[in-house]
């Protein structure tokens, strides 16, 4: 690890945030699917928290939904909060669990945006909702989770190879180097 | 550090929530449009051709079922015309003797401006646009484009604004049936973005499916009706029989998942809510029903937090 690339770590986080922010709301929000529209910003505070943790998924996740609310006149503190916990939860899972399965991103994704739309939805409810709430909602998120889970896995590919060479302790590396002491490789203890 | 950041986010939420639109964390807001509304457009310039590539192959696939659709109501709307130009004579007869010619479309001052952002949440429907208070646009100006209503201006800065579309959970629009003289409120139901629902009609009225829904503009009080008359919103899907009341659904007209390029219908002079205010004192009375039906309809947007 080198300590230029923990430096950049904040840089590229930051960068990643502007620019998937603006995607977000200058085209894919104008692309329906299935008559939906994909949200990015679950998946990326997901993935921030499955590759850097608890600490920074729960900073990024804070961070981005306060320049989601910001940048779309949504009540602010609401997507902050939301993506606080989102980000927490699933670096937790990193910590605890370090799951290497393939699936991983989309499961995790999948459950990470499910999870952000039904508590903006009890969070709505609970701040009071002057217009009446159909049962489609329930449909609408579950689309939404399917269109996103449909994308996870190309953008959790494109968020690891951007942030792959800054990480502090990169999983995979962690992984390669258990994998070669276990198959015979030599320790560097024994290569000295 | 999950505390301290989930405390601040509540606190964030409490202070917002509590505070009028005029507030401090509104102003916020609206100075972060100020600052980040020309890179938005530039962001949005940049990637048109992307969004263009991606939407053609979607309006190939939807432009011929929408083709046999548009010749049907071509053909429908046709009949539609012969049979209306009489009564078009006899309205514009009606408004020049009530005045309220002053207080239709042609009051307004159109601001042609393209959206550059949508929000992807199911909770909001909202979209920004590139003109702002420079262009003369201010809060609760009406938003249309050549297929009807779109919604209304929640939040402005220089060059840039938030447009609240109606299907936002924060709208509520008075409107009438096209056939008939029965007002209601057009309110969004959260969860279906392509259905509003027009409710609180006299129990009497028997709308049709297919009907057209426009805004009733009535003009009747001080705290009016913030859209021109003649709006069309949308048409009738179905009819729900409610005690007391009657309610249908209603297809929005505009394809509010497709937006480009918006008017905003803006004042010629000071605050439109004012000059509707002098002008009403200048109206017979009489209009009892039709200003509970304006007030209802900014109930119902106020009530939103819009």
């Amino acid at each position: 690890m080198s300590s230029g690339g923990s430096a950049s770590l904040p840089l590229r986080l930051a960068a990643m945030l502007v620019l998937v922010t603006f995607v977000q709301v200058g085209v894919i929000s104008e692309i329906p699917v299935f008559g939906v529209n994909a949200d990015l910003s679950p998946l990326l505070v997901a993935f921030v928290g499955l590759l850097c943790g608890s600490t920074v998924g729960a900073t990024y996740g804070f961070a981005t939904g306060l320049l989601v609310d910001l940048l779309l006149l949504q009540t602010l503190g609401l997507s902050s909060l939301i993506f606080t916990l989102v980000g927490y939860f699933c670096g937790r899972v990193r910590e605890l669990r370090d799951p290497q399965a393939a699936l991983t991103p989309l499961l995790v994704g999948a459950a990470a945006v499910a999870a952000s739309l039904v508590g903006y939805s009890l969070m709505e409810f609970m701040l009071g909702v002057d217009a009446p709430v159909s049962l489609e909602l329930l449909r609408q998120i579950v689309l939404v989770t399917l269109v996103d889970a449909i994308i996870a896995v190309p953008l959790w590919l494109l968020v690891r190879a951007w942030l792959e060479s800054a990480l502090p302790d990169d999983p995979r590396r962690r992984r390669r180097r258990r994998r070669a002491y276990t198959t015979g490789g030599l320790s560097p203890l024994s290569r000295s | 550090m999950l505390v301290l950041l989930v405390v601040l986010s509540l606190l964030l939420l409490t202070a917002y929530f509590g505070e009028s639109p005029s507030g401090r964390l509104h102003g916020v807001q609206r100075a972060f449009l100020t600052v980040v509304s020309p890179i938005q457009n530039g962001a949005n310039k940049a990637l048109k051709p992307v969004r263009d590539t991606i939407g053609w192959f979607g309006d190939t696939l939807n432009a011929k079922g929408q083709r046999d659709k548009l010749k049907r109501e071509n053909n429908a709307l046709r009949k539609q015309l012969v049979a209306e130009q009489g009564e078009k004579t006899s309205l514009r007869q009606l408004q020049a003797l009530y005045h309220l010619d002053q207080l239709g479309a042609g009051e307004y001052h159109p601001v042609t401006a393209t959206v550059v952002g949508k929000s992807p949440n199911i909770w909001y429907s909202t979209v920004t646009i590139d003109a702002g208070s420079n262009a003369g646009v201010h809060v609760d100006d009406p938003v249309v484009n050549g297929e009807g209503l779109v919604g209304k201006v929640a939040q402005v800065a220089s060059d840039g604004a938030y447009v609240d579309l109606i299907t936002d959970s924060s709208m509520g629009v008075s409107a009438r049936l096209g056939k008939s003289t029965a007002t209601g409120i057009v309110q969004p139901k959260v969860g279906e973005p392509g259905d509003l629902l027009l409710q609180y009609l006299p129990s009497t009225t028997q709308p049709n499916r297919g009907e057209f829904v426009v805004t009733s503009g009535t003009v009747a009080s001080p705290d009016d009706s913030l859209y021109p008359p003649g709006l069309l919103i949308g048409q009738v899907t179905s009819v729900n029989e409610e005690t007391g009341f009657k309610s249908v659904n209603v297809r929005p007209a505009v394809n509010l998942q497709n937006l480009d390029i918006v008017q905003v219908l803006t004042s010629s002079a000071g605050s439109r809510a004012a000059g509707i205010a002098s002008l009403a004192e200048q109206l017979p009375a009489g209009k009892g029903d039709a200003g509970t039906e304006a007030g209802a309809e900014q109930y119902a947007s106020a009530g939103g937090g819009g």
